[in-house]
């Protein structure tokens, strides 16, 4: 299995005195994944690791046993499409993709069929012969994911692919990747859109300050959370009355009231205790209209483990 | 060397080389390798039209011209060489003596003569060459060797190079050819050769142009034994040297692309170190393209008259290597360049917000 995954062993990369990532281990298996955090939280530092963009202070890197270190090698199999929102200038997007595709050491004619092929993969088929200094921000982006998709790669690492695409095209885009993931290949993207990675990714890698935060089946991460301390949004007419019970269990470990001072969000650590405290304080005269998980969206479980931004 | 990453190298020479030919940031440069054919070509239409003019007023032999002596009479020298191409007529007033002069120019097809007569008898003669061969080879060295070789070539090449890593850093594509399947090394041949192609193209061509010109307006007998003896080899010779410029000077800036953020401040240090290189002590005059691609050049240029006092007692340019040394030396130094650059290649990383 080792030579057709992904893996990073205690990768550390500093930029200076900045921290890029650090001590990052991961075993990233074929099929779509997704690097998941905020602004700066190394995202782009670990897919320019894989692909040799930068190199690591410590740590090797393996993509499908062959490391960056080979760009000869590593390349074949790689596309990357970078978020760099820059193409070289004066080209069209056809000659800016069969050009790097001519690198690849395929004669003229058959990287212009190639360079076709996957400008009509993306949509860009009409735009094909205009300059890329003249295309929209989407169509620049789908211009990149042409290049790193027109070698046919067995690993596509795409940082935000889904920004600036329209509905339609995005729709189509995440068709074209979960097609990739079905034919075995790797598909490693990131995103801070949260229900974009809900939907799409085989597993998610949720990447906070440059360190693993959680990584798994998006399934398997939503279970990790339940040995977290949950919370929940209480709504009762007595909230206070129903806060000052609460404050006296031992699970809990943060009660707030809302400004209306008609609803709680209850920290706890135990679910099943927390249960138990809400049917003993109704059953004593105090009446909960409504509870629900404050935690229970990918979203939620996002902001408890990288407590960042979600968007 | 494998077929394939020579395919590459080619592939990836020929776009850069492109981009380097038809960019618009290129025009510039176009008009640094073209400033000496405009200069020599002024010069030769300068020629050609005072040529024009003093033909159409007559020409006279040169034997009749080198006939006329100090002392001769007005009416003697007017009646041998007829009538002059300009005539000029004015009084003449020193202290208490006031003499009648006139003066007068003919033109034998390359020289330029004017007599001077003071009240009838000749005062003097001067010739002036409108166009010498010699003269203008001087003048072609000095322009070559001190224009073109130290501030065109070596900024056309600064422009060309530094744009191979650092221009593309700035404009944030360097990565696109980060991710072709390409050895670091290849790339790092494959651009340099493009710039190479480029810089040695524009600046060879624009030195045979200059030298071409310079040829233009001189006199055809003259021209033709030049020709026959040394022309060929020498317009070889300045092309060579300005493509060896490109080589070595090529070189430094794809490396300082690579190795610096801010190529001006080390460029500004080698312009200084290029330019005072005959003030140098000989073993340092050695660590130098200038030192090497001087030696090609087929004609030294005269010293300048005008350089202080002081200069000229530090101007003490060291003995040239021979051709087939300065060749080596030139390449040599090329080599160790590219060495340091294909150590920095390796390392380099991809990270835009920095740069």
């Amino acid at each position: 299995m080792n030579g057709a995954e992904v893996i990073l062993e205690d990768v550390s990369k500093f930029y200076g005195d900045v921290l890029g990532v650090n001590r990052v281990s991961l075993r990233i298996p074929p099929g779509i994944t997704s690097l998941v955090g905020p602004n700066g939280s190394g995202k782009t530092t670990l897919m320019n690791l894989m692909a040799g963009l930068i190199h690591p202070d410590r740590g090797s890197i393996r993509v499908r046993g062959i490391p960056p270190q080979e760009p000869e090698r590593l390349m074949r199999i790689t596309g990357y499409a970078t978020q760099y929102d820059a193409a070289p200038r004066g080209m069209t997007g056809f000659e800016f993709i069969s050009s790097l595709l001519a690198l690849h050491g395929h004669s003229r004619a058959r990287a212009a069929e190639l360079a076709s092929q996957s400008l009509q993969r993306v949509g860009l088929g009409e735009a094909a012969h205009r300059k890329v200094a003249g295309y929209s921000k989407g169509m620049r982006q789908r211009v990149r994911l042409a290049q790193a998709l027109a070698h046919d790669p067995e690993v596509l690492i795409l940082d935000e692919p889904l920004n600036g695409l329209d509905p339609l095209v995005r729709a189509e885009t995440i068709e074209m990747f979960r097609g990739e993931a079905q034919r075995g290949r790797h598909v490693i993207l990131s995103s801070h859109v949260l229900q974009e990675v809900d939907i799409i990714s085989d597993q998610v890698i949720l990447i906070a300050n440059g360190m693993i935060a959680a990584e798994g089946q998006i399934r398997s991460v939503r279970e990790e959370m339940r040995e977290h301390p949950a919370q929940f949004l209480v709504r009762a007419k007595d909230a206070s009355g129903v806060a000052s019970v609460l404050f006296k269990e031992d699970h809990v470990t943060e009660v707030r009231l809302s400004e209306d001072r008609q609803g709680l969000l209850v920290h706890t650590r135990s679910r099943e205790a927390f249960s138990a405290a809400l049917t003993r304080i109704a059953l004593n005269g105090h009446p909960i209209e409504s509870v629900a998980p404050a935690d229970e969206s990918v979203d939620a479980l996002y902001k408890y483990l990288i407590g960042g931004e979600s968007s | 060397m494998t077929p394939l990453r020579l395919r590459q190298g080619v592939t990836l020479a020929w776009l850069e080389a492109r981009r380097a030919f038809l960019s618009r940031r290129s025009l510039w440069v176009y008009l640094l390798a073209l400033f000496p054919a405009f200069v020599f070509f002024m010069h030769g239409l300068n020629v050609k039209i005072q040529k024009d003019r003093l033909s159409a007023r007559g020409v006279v032999s040169a034997a009749l011209v080198d006939s006329v002596r100090e002392g001769e009479s007005e009416g003697e020298v007017i009646a041998r060489l007829g009538k002059p191409a300009s005539d000029f007529a004015f009084d003449r007033r020193a202290k208490r003596n006031r003499a009648l002069v006139r003066r007068v120019e003919y033109f034998d097809g390359s020289r330029r003569v004017t007599l001077t007569f003071s009240n009838g008898v000749l005062e003097s003669r001067r010739v002036r060459t409108i166009v010498n061969l010699d003269e203008d080879r001087a003048v072609f060295a000095m322009v070559f060797q001190n224009f073109y070789l130290r501030l065109a070539v070596f900024f056309g090449c600064l422009g060309i190079f530094v744009n191979l890593f650092r221009g593309k850093m700035m404009d944030k594509t360097l990565h696109f050819w980060l991710l072709a399947p390409l050895r670091r090394e290849v790339l790092l041949g494959g651009k340099y050769l493009a710039g190479l192609l480029a810089a040695s193209v524009i600046f060879g061509l624009g030195a045979l142009l200059s030298y071409r010109i310079m040829l233009w307006q001189q006199q055809p007998s003259e021209l033709l034994a030049f020709w026959q003896r040394h022309g060929p080899e020498h317009a070889f010779s300045y092309t060579a040297a300005a493509v060896l410029a490109c080589v070595g000077y090529g070189s430094v800036f794809l490396a300082t692309g690579l190795l610096l953020r801010n190529p001006i401040i080390p460029a500004a240090v080698l312009l200084l170190w290029e330019g005072a290189n005959p003030f140098l002590p000989p073993m340092l005059q050695k660590l130098s393209v200038i030192y090497y691609v001087q030696a090609l050049c087929p004609v030294v240029p005269p010293p300048d008259p005008d350089m202080p006092a002081i200069l000229q007692l530090l101007f003490s340019p060291a003995n040239p290597p021979s051709k087939l040394v300065a060749v080596a030396g030139l390449l040599l130094v090329t080599a160790v360049v590219l060495w340091l650059a294909a150590r920095a290649v390796r390392k380099l990383e991809i990270n835009y917000s920095t740069d």
